[in-house]
């Protein structure tokens, strides 16, 4: 129960009383092994689900219950939601919405079909992938909704009910280069989005407006003055040394701050306890690293901020000065644990792209461990957990009188968007990890009046893990302890494991790969236990429901995004996509594209055993 | 249709091998009785693949000069990669159009000079003779080319941040990682006449064409010296010549010599071009 404080006002007592309740409730849904309201399951974040039905005994009894196709094809990243009997599914580009009663699942409950402005696809910089979606479950005044973004900038609320739009806004403006992709977050009566767009100029940030109304409540940017950055009078005080003040204006060159990027498109993460969401900004701009001289902060940051006011606690740089497009926007997961000096902490995880996986005492942003996420990242000899810097190898740096060979990861990183899971039980991180390295050829071409061109050519292929020759091994699946720092399993995958991980109570952890499969591992020894091979690759991650006492696990199909650009845009120079396409040039032979969702359960077992359900019945 | 986000090698080149099959070359032995010039189907005004591009008809002039058959191997790639990617593979022999000294390779004496110029609508009576000018910091949408001499003004008076994302937009915001993109200058052109951008700056003989079949009568002015005395300054005016291999002595001679003797004609393209060119440095 909350405590009514006498000190308040009327006014703010009944305001926050309204959001605490609307808060409360998305809570009690995600504690539900009925539902998956949300990207990460949960405010921790973790994909994790308690339920045991299917489990490491019977899992290879796993059979398809139903299925269904968007209709669209390119790259399906995140994963449907399940709240109160209705999966909501989501689409790339156009950004198609369905509601399937599960129920019966025969006639599609809703769709929305948005018109878009079709330049969004043009300004897209990976294939027109959308992460998904987001739930608020309503005050009794404003229905329930459900919020999407469109690739052309817009959020929309949609009734959750009927599909009808409540409102729609514009986030980013595609005129200014900015798209959206991301998920959005419902926090409280909050609805949070990022931005896409780095490259193309585009300053990020974050912000947050009413799901009953759309009006904006506050917006933080990763670049520029402190007011604009939004840091709160103790914004780092428990860290001095990873910066405070002044410093968005003053790590840059000149103005270079006002396009230096930043954006976020990844995931969050929410402590109702600490009330800070969690999240990472991404890479500075320009790409060209020569161009922009400094820390570029606060770019590349995993950032701790208070979710009713956007006002940051934290902000600590995990890559200052960038110069591989390690994007830090990944997923935080959160856990509490006890620390090696047996004190219980409150605990956030990330696994970067830039191959480092943190973990930070999420109430302050203390830095507690920075472990390799493969012994072959070679950028980094290691992070100074005193200083949190990156102590770095200048053998793997990018400049422009060096030929970087094998540096690891690639710009692709070790681990990109997928949302990977925790358990627990076990103290365990499912990762998903892409075992990628690159060379970076940098080139300076002169042309007239003066003009000239400095780019890099980008080659990337299997780390040494994998097999170079045949462009295969290009990822792996991880189980991690954060404490201990130690990997309690790992097997290679033929392609990177994009899409991220589901873990169960039933020992399992599920995953999609690139070549088509859904597969469950023993979670406690990784042993495989069952695949099946779907209709094209996977960019997203499993989830898992149970709806009238049978448990399902849903898994998008529809190769796609950054790895499989080559394929969905039928390219061949290995260095387009930033290299992507060479390391990425045997996915062709196995899978194809394809859109769409499957459902399975033991057995097959489904709304369909029914043969009367979804009959045409004459009167 | 799917729009190539990333582009490596060109739409055309679709293949590993692009950089050889770029270059649709003729018979591989250089008879001397052809000059095989290396050209960009892409590089309008300066080149384009029906050799409607004023320093086609240049090399044609030479070539003729030289009593030899003008033989231009077309690369469907910007210029830029000419040097790269065909006179230093020996696909072509001959590079128009480059910076005079250009250390890649041995240039010709320059053929003309000529420099970077302000366009704007004529009815808008602009005149701007200092980079200090009030006018310019009010200014939002200056169209110009990436990494040239406006480029680099602009981001010394403190004006690139605020206008590049109107630059983003004349390339429609692709993603600039890792490939070379080009300003179209027509475009630049265009947007100054229908009153989208507030002034274009870029190098004359690029826009010259454009300026002078606008239908909205439109100025070119050259710009002012770099007068912010601060860091170094910034050139723009550039002497243009033909370039060779750097083993290539006898091309050189022998383009050398026709240039001087083609000279009349050549100033004839350049002014039918509408070319302002500026006296050759002393």
């Amino acid at each position: 129960m909350r405590k009514v404080l006498l000190t308040a006002t009327a006014l703010a007592t009944a305001l926050a009383s309204t959001l605490a309740l609307a808060n409360d409730k998305l809570v009690q849904l995600s504690q539900s092994e009925e539902n998956w309201v949300m990207t990460g399951k949960n405010y921790n974040a973790n994909n994790f689900s308690k339920a045991t039905q299917i489990n490491d005994k019977n899992v290879k009894q796993l059979r398809p219950a139903w299925t269904f196709s968007t209709g669209v094809l390119n790259g399906h990243e995140g994963t449907p939601l399940v709240v109160n009997g209705t999966m909501y599914i989501h689409s790339p580009f156009p950004n198609l919405t369905f509601a399937l009663d599960l129920a019966n699942p025969t006639r599609i409950k809703w769709m929305d079909k948005p018109k878009q402005n079709a330049a969004a696809r043009a300004v897209a910089c990976c294939d027109v992938v959308n992460r998904g979606l987001a739930y608020w479950p309503g005050d009794g005044k404003v229905p329930a909704l459900i919020f999407k973004t469109q690739l052309d900038g817009h959020i929309v609320a949609l009734n959750a009910e009927t599909g009808e739009t409540y409102w729609k806004l514009e986030n980013s403006d595609i005129r200014v280069g900015s798209t959206l992709t991301i998920a959005p977050y419902v926090v409280k009566d909050y609805v949070i989005v990022g931005s896409s767009g780095a490259e193309l100029g585009v300053r990020g940030y974050l912000t947050a407006y009413d799901v009953k109304t759309g009006e904006q409540k506050w917006r933080a940017y990763a670049t520029g003055p402190d007011e604009e950055l939004r840091l709160a009078k103790d914004f780092n005080s428990a860290n001095p040394h990873y910066g405070q003040f002044g410093l968005g204006l003053k790590t840059w060159e000149g103005e270079a701050w006002k396009i230096g990027g930043g954006t976020n498109w990844g995931w969050y993460a929410f402590d109702p306890a600490t009330d800070l969401i969690y999240f990472g900004s991404g890479n500075p701009a320009p790409w060209n690293e020569t161009m922009r001289p400094g820390d570029n902060k606060w770019t590349m940051t995993i950032w701790g901020r208070n979710v009713d006011t956007g006002m940051a606690k934290f902000g600590y740089q995990k890559t200052p000065h960038d110069e591989w497009d390690y994007a830090g926007v990944n997923v935080m997961m959160l856990s509490e644990q006890t620390d090696k000096a047996g004190k219980k902490r409150k605990l956030l995880t990330h696994p970067d792209r830039n191959g480092i996986i943190y973990t930070l005492d999420r109430e302050n942003g203390d830095l507690i461990s920075a472990d390799k996420l493969d012994d072959t990242v070679n950028w980094v000899k290691s992070v100074d957990l005193k200083t949190g810097l990156p102590l770095r190898d200048p053998e793997f740096a990018t400049r422009m009188d060096h030929n970087g060979r094998d540096i690891c990861p690639s710009a692709m990183g070790y681990h990109n968007q997928g949302h990977d899971s925790y358990n627990p039980d076990k103290q365990l991180f499912f990762l998903g990890i892409n075992h990628i390295c690159m060379d970076w050829e940098p080139f300076m071409l002169p042309y007239r009046a003066g003009q000239f061109f400095v780019g890099a050519t980008l080659n990337m292929y299997p780390g040494p893990k994998g097999d170079r020759q045949n462009y295969e091994g290009l990822g792996q699946i991880k189980a991690y302890n954060s404490i201990t720092g130690e990997y309690k399993w790992d097997k290679m995958e033929r392609f990177a494991v994009w899409g991220g991980t589901l873990a169960t109570a039933g020992n399992l952890v599920f995953y999609g790969t690139l070549d088509g499969f859904i597969k469950a591992r023993n979670a406690d020894n990784g042993d495989l236990l069952w695949k099946f091979k779907l209709p094209s690759g996977v960019i997203g991650h499993p989830m898992t429901y149970t709806h009238k006492g049978t448990q399902y696990v849903a898994i998008f199909y529809g190769v796609g995004g950054w790895p499989g650009i080559g394929l969905v845009q039928d390219l061949e120079d290995p260095t387009a996509g930033l290299g992507a396409v060479g390391a990425f040039k045997k996915l062709a032979n196995y899978t194809q594209m394809g859109g769409g969702i499957m459902v399975f359960s033991l057995d097959g077992k489904g709304p369909y055993d029914d043969l009367g359900l979804g009959e045409y019945a004459s009167n | 249709m799917f729009l190539r986000v990333f582009q490596g090698f060109s739409r055309a080149g679709r293949c590993a091998g692009a950089l050889a099959l770029a270059f649709a070359a003729l018979p591989a032995v250089a008879a001397s009785d052809t000059l095989r010039i290396c050209a960009s189907e892409i590089e309008a005004p300066y080149s384009y693949k029906d050799g409607s591009g004023f320093e086609n008809r240049i090399a044609e002039i030479v070539a003729t000069q030289m009593g030899r058959k003008a033989d231009f191997v077309w690369s469907p790639r910007a210029a830029i990669y000419l040097v790269r990617d065909g006179l230093d593979k020996n696909e072509c022999d001959v590079v128009m159009g480059l910076d005079t000294g250009d250390e890649r390779v041995l240039t010709t004496r320059p053929y003309y000079r000529a420099g970077y110029v302000f366009v704007t609508r004529a009815d808008r009576e602009l005149s701007i003779d200092t980079w200090n000018d009030p006018r310019l910091k009010q200014m939002n949408s200056i169209a110009m080319g990436y990494a040239s001499s406006a480029e680099a003004m602009l981001k010394k008076i403190g004006k690139y941040e605020d206008n590049a994302n109107y630059v983003y937009s004349l390339t429609d915001f692709k993603s600039r990682r890792n490939q070379y993109i080009r300003v179209d200058p027509a475009r630049m052109v265009n947007e100054v006449a229908q009153g989208k951008a507030d002034l274009a700056i870029a190098f004359a003989p690029e826009v010259a064409r454009y300026v002078k079949a606008s239908t909205v009568p439109l100025k070119m002015q050259r710009v002012p010296a770099d007068d912010t005395g601060t860091g170094d300054p910034i050139a723009f005016q550039f002497d243009q010549s033909m370039a060779v291999r750097k083993n290539d002595r006898a091309l050189l001679d022998a383009l050398n010599a026709a240039l001087a003797a083609a000279a009349p004609q050549i100033q004839k393209v350049l002014s039918d071009e509408g070319i302002p060119v500026v006296p050759a440095a002393s």
